[in-house]
C-alpha cells in the first residue's frame, strides 16, 4: 500500500513538473532578431577552408553532418536515421528522406559521397581531413543509403562523423559557386546563407523548408567586434543581444545582474603545463611527480581562473568519450614537502642559492609559453614558475608570440623542459588525445607528443582502442592508459576550459555546448 | 608640370619594390609559417607539406620575390592564404571604409588644428593659447585605443548618443574619426601656432600693417599663405600618420577596413594579403605626397616656376 502510495505521489510529480514545464515551452515566440558579437571575421564559411570558431560557430546553423553530438556529448542521428556496421572498415547509414538544400536540390547518397570526395580528395585536402582520422570516403548503395569507409579498423568514427565540420553541402551549388562557395556556403540546416560583409558581419535567416523543428529566430547577426571593451559594451547598450568570448573579469558582476544570463559549462580543452619526459632530469618520474605536488591547482583556479574555467581532473575533459577521473586531487596533494621529499630520493639536494642541486649541477628548467593563446596562460606560467621556486626548481620562462611558440613545439628535437599548451578532443573521442599525445610513434612533427611519453603498453592499448569498434572495450582500454598515465604523469594539467556566452536576459532557450564550435541557435528567440 | 608628375610616379616604382621586399623579406625571418597556423594543432605532416606546395611556400625566398613582383607588375595582386580569396577584391571591400576614416580624421585635425593655432599665435599667452598647449600635449600624449574606449564610454554607453562601433551611418563615423583625429589636432595646432607667430614677426607683415590694412586680412592674406608650406608638409606626412593610427582605430571600434586586414594577415602570416595591404598604404602615401609637392607651387609660385 505504501509503495503503491508512493508510486502515485511519483507519479503525480511527475505529472506536475509535466505541467510547470508546458508554459515555458508554450512561450517560445517565432520572430525576432539575435545579434551576436564576437571578435574575428570567419576565415571562411566552407568547412573545407575553415575548421576554427568564427567560421564554424557560424556554418554548424547551416550544415548539417549526418550524425551530431546534443549538449550532452552523446552521438544523435542528424541527416542519417540509422547505422549498422557492416565490417570494420565499413559502416552503412541509412538517410533521412524528404530533406532539400537551401538551394532546392534534394538531399541524397550521392550528397554525401560528394562532399567526403571533394574535402578528402581535392588539391589540397580540406583543412578537416587531418581531423578526420581514418575516414577515406564514402559508397552510393542507393539513393538514400550510404556506406562511409576507413582506411583501416577506426573505433572513432561515429564521434568523426559527428564533429561540426562535417556538414553535407550541396554538389550543385558547389559546382555553380566554384571559389564563391566559401563565402556563400549551401547546406540542409535550419538557417540559410544571406549576407557576408567582411569584417563586418554575417547575416543569416530561418530556413522555412526545413526537415525537422523550424528555427524561432528570423534572422542571427554575426558582428564582429574586436576589442573586448567594446564587445561588453554593445551588451550593454543593447547594440547587442550575445558576446562569445566575454571578458572573464566582467563575469562576477554580470552573473549577479538580472539584465543579463552567463550560459555556462564545462569545455572540452584542457590546459596544461607539459613535461619534456625525455630531458634530463625530467626523465625522472620522482622530479616529475614532485612538481605535481608543488603546484597548488586549486589556489590557480580561485585566484587566477576566478570562476571562468573548472579543474583538470585528469588529461582529458570530463565531456570526451573515454574519460575517467584521474584523481589528482588524491593522488598529487599540494604538498611541499613531500615534493621536496621526492625530490631528496631522486638525488637533489638543496644547494646555496636554495635551488636544488645533484652533481653540481642545479635544478634549473626552460619553459616555453606564449601569452594569450589560451585564457590566462601567462599568469599560470609565472604563477606555477613561483611554486616551482618555493620546492627548490627554478623555471627559466620564455615568453614568445604563440606562432613562435606553436613552430617550436612542433619541431624535434625539442630543447626546453616545459612548455604552457592547450588540447580540445575535437572529436570528443579518447583516441584524438591518448593516441596522438601519448603514443611513443606521434612524436612531433608526426603527432603531438610533445612529451617525448614512451611506454610500449600505453601504444599497444590506444592502438587496441583505436581498431575496436566495441565501444564498451575501448572505454576500458581508455581508462587503463588513464591510469599508467596517472602513475607517470607528464602533465601538469591546470584547468579544464568553460564554454561561457553571455546573453541580455531578454534571450531565452539558448543552451552553450561543451564543445565551442557548436553555436546552436535555432531554439533561441527573443523576447520583446 | 605633367614632366614632374610623372618622374615622381615614377620614383615611385622603386621605392614599392623597396617596401615589398622589406616587407617579405620580415615575414620570411619572423618564426612562425602560415600553413602549419592555418592547418592547426591537428595537421598531418604530409597535408602541410602538400599545402605548402600548393601555395608554392617551399621555394627559395628570391624566387617568390621575383614570382611575386611579376604578377604585380601583370595587375595580378594574387590570392590570399587564408581564404584562398583574390587579395583585389579583400582589399576593395576594406580600403573605402579606411579612406573614409583617415579623410574624415584628416579635414577634422585640419580644421580643428590650423583654427586652434591661429588662435593662439594671435593672442599668444593668453588664457585660450594656454589652455590649447595644454589640451594638445594631453592629446599628443593619450594612445589612441584608451582615448576610444573613453569615448565609446562616454558617448556611447552613458549618453546613449552614438554606436558603440561599426560602419554604415554617418554617426558611426564621429567617434572614430574623432579618436584618430585627436593627437594630430594637437601636431597640427603647435605647428600652426608657430609658423604663424614666425610670419607674424616679418617685415612685409609690418608693412602690410603701417599700410593700414586690416588686422583679419593680414592674418588670412600674409601670415597665414606664407605659414602653409610647413603646415601643409606636416598635414602630409600626418596622414601617414592617421593611416597607421587606423589601424588601432579600426580594432577599438570594429571598422572595417585595411588596418583591420593587415592585423589579420599578420597574426595568420598570410603574407600575400599583407603585402598587398602594404603595397596600398605605401602607394596612398607616395600620392599623398606628391600632392603635397605640387600644392607647394600653388601655394608659392616661385616653387612651380623652379619645379
Amino acid at each position: 500500500m505504501r509503495t503503491l502510495g508512493s508510486r502515485l505521489l511519483a507519479g503525480v510529480l511527475v505529472l506536475a513538473l509535466a505541467v510547470a514545464l508546458v508554459p515555458s515551452a508554450g512561450a517560445q515566440k517565432r520572430g525576432g532578431t539575435l545579434t551576436i558579437v564576437r571578435p574575428t571575421d570567419p576565415v571562411s564559411l566552407d568547412p573545407n577552408l575553415e575548421t576554427t570558431a568564427p567560421g564554424a560557430w557560424v556554418y554548424f546553423n547551416m550544415l548539417e553532418g549526418l550524425l551530431t553530438l546534443d549538449d550532452k556529448m552523446q552521438v544523435k542521428p542528424l541527416l542519417a536515421t540509422s547505422y549498422e556496421v557492416m565490417s570494420p572498415t565499413r559502416v552503412r547509414f541509412k538517410l533521412r528522406p524528404g530533406v532539400k538544400f537551401h538551394d532546392g536540390t534534394p538531399f541524397n547518397a550521392a550528397a554525401v559521397k560528394f562532399t567526403f570526395d571533394r574535402a578528402l580528395h581535392g588539391t589540397p585536402p580540406a583543412r578537416w581531413a587531418s581531423l578526420a582520422g581514418s575516414l577515406s570516403g564514402a559508397e552510393v548503395v542507393d539513393d538514400l543509403t550510404v556506406d562511409v569507409l576507413t582506411k583501416e579498423p577506426y573505433g572513432p568514427i561515429l564521434r568523426t562523423l559527428a564533429m561540426y565540420c562535417m556538414g553535407i553541402v550541396s554538389p550543385t551549388a558547389v559546382q555553380k559557386q566554384g571559389a564563391d562557395f566559401s563565402r556563400a556556403p549551401v547546406g540542409t540546416g535550419p538557417f540559410k546563407f544571406v549576407e557576408w560583409k567582411t569584417n563586418t558581419h554575417v547575416i543569416v535567416e530561418r530556413n522555412n523548408d526545413y526537415w525537422g523543428d523550424k528555427a524561432l529566430l528570423d534572422r542571427v547577426v554575426f558582428r564582429v567586434v574586436p576589442e573586448e571593451g567594446a564587445r561588453m559594451i554593445a551588451l550593454q547598450t543593447g547594440d547587442a543581444d550575445m558576446v562569445l568570448f566575454p571578458s572573464p573579469a566582467q563575469l562576477p558582476a554580470l552573473r549577479k545582474d538580472s539584465k543579463y544570463t552567463v550560459h555556462e559549462t564545462t569545455g572540452i580543452r584542457v590546459v596544461f603545463a607539459g613535461m619534456h619526459a625525455g630531458l634530463p632530469p625530467l626523465d625522472d618520474v620522482h622530479v616529475r611527480q614532485a612538481m605535481l605536488y608543488a603546484v597548488d591547482r586549486k589556489a590557480i583556479l580561485d585566484n587566477i581562473m576566478e570562476g571562468s574555467a573548472g579543474p583538470a581532473r585528469g588529461v582529458l575533459a570530463p565531456g570526451v568519450f573515454g574519460y575517467k577521473d584521474m584523481q589528482l586531487d588524491r593522488l598529487y596533494p599540494f604538498d611541499r614537502a613531500k615534493a621536496r621529499a621526492l625530490l631528496g630520493q631522486a638525488g637533489w639536494m638543496p644547494g646555496p642559492d636554495g635551488i636544488m642541486q645533484k652533481g653540481g649541477q642545479r635544478l634549473s628548467l626552460s619553459w616555453l609559453a606564449a601569452r594569450g593563446r589560451y585564457p590566462k596562460d601567462g599568469e599560470i606560467t609565472e604563477a606555477i614558475q613561483a611554486m616551482l621556486k618555493d620546492v627548490g626548481i627554478e623555471a627559466r620562462v620564455q615568453v614568445l608570440e604563440w606562432a613562435a611558440v606553436f613552430q617550436q613545439v612542433r619541431s624535434n628535437p625539442l630543447s626546453h623542459h616545459l612548455f604552457t599548451l592547450g588540447w580540445v578532443t575535437s572529436n570528443a573521442d579518447a583516441d584524438y588525445s591518448l593516441y596522438a599525445l601519448f603514443h611513443s610513434k606521434q612524436v612531433p612533427p608526426t603527432g603531438w607528443n610533445t612529451s617525448r611519453y614512451a611506454n610500449p603498453r600505453v601504444d599497444a592499448l590506444v592502438e587496441q582502442a583505436r581498431r575496436s569498434l566495441n565501444q564498451t572495450e575501448r572505454e576500458k582500454l581508455y581508462g587503463e592508459v588513464q591510469d599508467i598515465l596517472a602513475k607517470e604523469m607528464v602533465w601538469i594539467p591546470v584547468y579544464t576550459t568553460k564554454e561561457i556566452v553571455v546573453t541580455r536576459a531578454s534571450v531565452k532557450g539558448f543552451q552553450v555546448h561543451p564543445v565551442e564550435y557548436n553555436l546552436a541557435l535555432w531554439k533561441t528567440w527573443v523576447e520583446k | 608640370m605633367l614632366t614632374f608628375v610623372v618622374r615622381r610616379l615614377l620614383l615611385a616604382v622603386p621605392v614599392l619594390l623597396g617596401v615589398v621586399f622589406v616587407v617579405m623579406l620580415t615575414i620570411d625571418l619572423l618564426p612562425g609559417d602560415a600553413v602549419t597556423l592555418m592547418l592547426g594543432e591537428h595537421a598531418t605532416k604530409d597535408a602541410v607539406a602538400a599545402l605548402r606546395a600548393h601555395l608554392g611556400l617551399d621555394k627559395p625566398f628570391l624566387v617568390r620575390y621575383v614570382d611575386y613582383v611579376g604578377r604585380v607588375a601583370r595587375g595580378d595582386l594574387g590570392r590570399s592564404i587564408q581564404q584562398n580569396r583574390p587579395v583585389a577584391a579583400e582589399l576593395a571591400d576594406a580600403w573605402p571604409a579606411t579612406l573614409e576614416l583617415t579623410a574624415a580624421a584628416l579635414l577634422l585635425a585640419a580644421a580643428a588644428g590650423i583654427g586652434a593655432g591661429v588662435l593662439s599665435a594671435v593672442r599668444p599667452n593668453s588664457a585660450f593659447d594656454g589652455v590649447a598647449r595644454v589640451a594638445s600635449l594631453f592629446g599628443l600624449s593619450m594612445p589612441i585605443f584608451w582615448t576610444g574606449l573613453v569615448l565609446i564610454v562616454v558617448f556611447s554607453l552613458w549618453l546613449n548618443w552614438l554606436p558603440v562601433g561599426g560602419a554604415g551611418s554617418p554617426a558611426h563615423l564621429v567617434l572614430p574619426a574623432v579618436t584618430l583625429a585627436l593627437p594630430s589636432v594637437a601636431m597640427i595646432a603647435r605647428m600652426t601656432r608657430s609658423a604663424v607667430l614666425d610670419v607674424l614677426r616679418e617685415d612685409y607683415v609690418r608693412t602690410a600693417r603701417a599700410k593700414g590694412v586690416g588686422e583679419w586680412w593680414v592674418l588670412l592674406k600674409h601670415a597665414l599663405r606664407n605659414a602653409f608650406i610647413p603646415i601643409i608638409t606636416l598635414l602630409g606626412l600626418q596622414s601617414g600618420q592617421l593611416m597607421g593610427g587606423a589601424v588601432l582605430t579600426e580594432t577599438v571600434f570594429a571598422w572595417p577596413g585595411l588596418g583591420r586586414l593587415m592585423v589579420k594577415a599578420i597574426f595568420a602570416r598570410d603574407y600575400v594579403l599583407l603585402q598587398g595591404a602594404v603595397l596600398v598604404f605605401a602607394l596612398a602615401f607616395v600620392v599623398v605626397n606628391l600632392l603635397v609637392d605640387l600644392s607647394y607651387g600653388v601655394l608659392d609660385p616661385r616653387v612651380a616656376r623652379q619645379g
